[in-house]
């Protein structure tokens, strides 16, 4: 693992002119999706949906008049 | 009820978001998961306090959210002081220029302080505008923008991008990583 030697001819080739900071071709952008996206994939444990149905029983939701 | 089953239905759908979005904020699949269920319990008791027809995500976000700051109040620093601050100062260095991986990236943001963290998440990845973040996040619009400024150009650094902005921080971060240009 070497680290890149960040010196002055370090700019890159692609100068994006993105409108917004977080564009979907900004690569911060697409990795924060990419880590989130992720994270939503990931399977729920059944307690969640338990713990709802615990709820429903002991207090049913109130009726909106 | 119908009512009540759709609002059951509707937490059920929104779990998986609930469950990412704590994890963004905790940074502990625990603790996420902890947070997750307080905010169903809020929620659930709350309910009539919900006006039909709004953004159910943003409010059961502003809920755990705020579930989330009240349980860091009730822990002191902690979690700053021994994730945050000690960390902050160390560059995660990509291990290929040019290709990010996604596990440097869960670090670089694990470095992030927990407002700039959320302001990033929030819009960048939850799907929320900058008028409904400011609400979740109880803070003026202008807030969050700058917020989500700071966070972008703070990885930039952690991660030692460059050339992705015209405005960006290449100057700044490339006198934080010690490389003098002679």
């Amino acid at each position: 693992m070497t680290r890149q030697t960040s010196g002055v001819s370090n700019a890159g080739p692609i100068h994006r002119r993105d409108g917004e900071p977080l564009g979907a071709n900004s690569e911060i952008g697409r990795k924060l999706k990419q880590y989130y996206d992720d994270l939503v994939s990931d399977d729920v444990p059944d307690r969640f949906a338990q713990l709802l149905s615990q709820l429903e029983e002991a207090e049913p939701a109130q009726q909106k008049d | 009820m119908a009512a009540s089953l759709g609002f059951k239905g509707d937490l059920l759908a929104a779990i998986p978001g609930l469950r990412a979005f704590a994890m963004s904020l905790s940074q502990n699949a625990d603790r996420a998961d902890d947070l997750v269920q307080e905010t169903l319990v809020k929620a659930w008791d709350k309910q009539s306090s919900f006006q039909p027809g709004t953004n159910l995500k943003a409010w059961l976000f502003t809920i755990l959210r705020n579930e989330f700051y009240s349980q860091m109040r009730k822990r002191g620093r902690e979690v700053q002081d021994s994730d945050g601050l000690l960390t902050a100062r160390l560059a995660v260095h990509p291990s290929q220029p040019g290709r990010l991986d996604l596990d440097d990236f869960r670090k670089a943001l694990e470095q992030l302080p927990e407002d700039q963290r959320e302001a990033i998440i929030l819009i960048g990845a939850s799907g929320f505008s900058y008028e409904e973040a400011a609400d979740i996040c109880g803070c003026a619009v202008g807030t969050i923008k700058s917020r989500v400024s700071r966070a972008r150009n703070r990885l930039q650094e952690i991660l030692d991008i460059s050339g992705e902005a015209d405005y960006g921080p290449d100057a700044i971060a490339a006198q934080v990583m010690g490389s003098t240009v002679s």
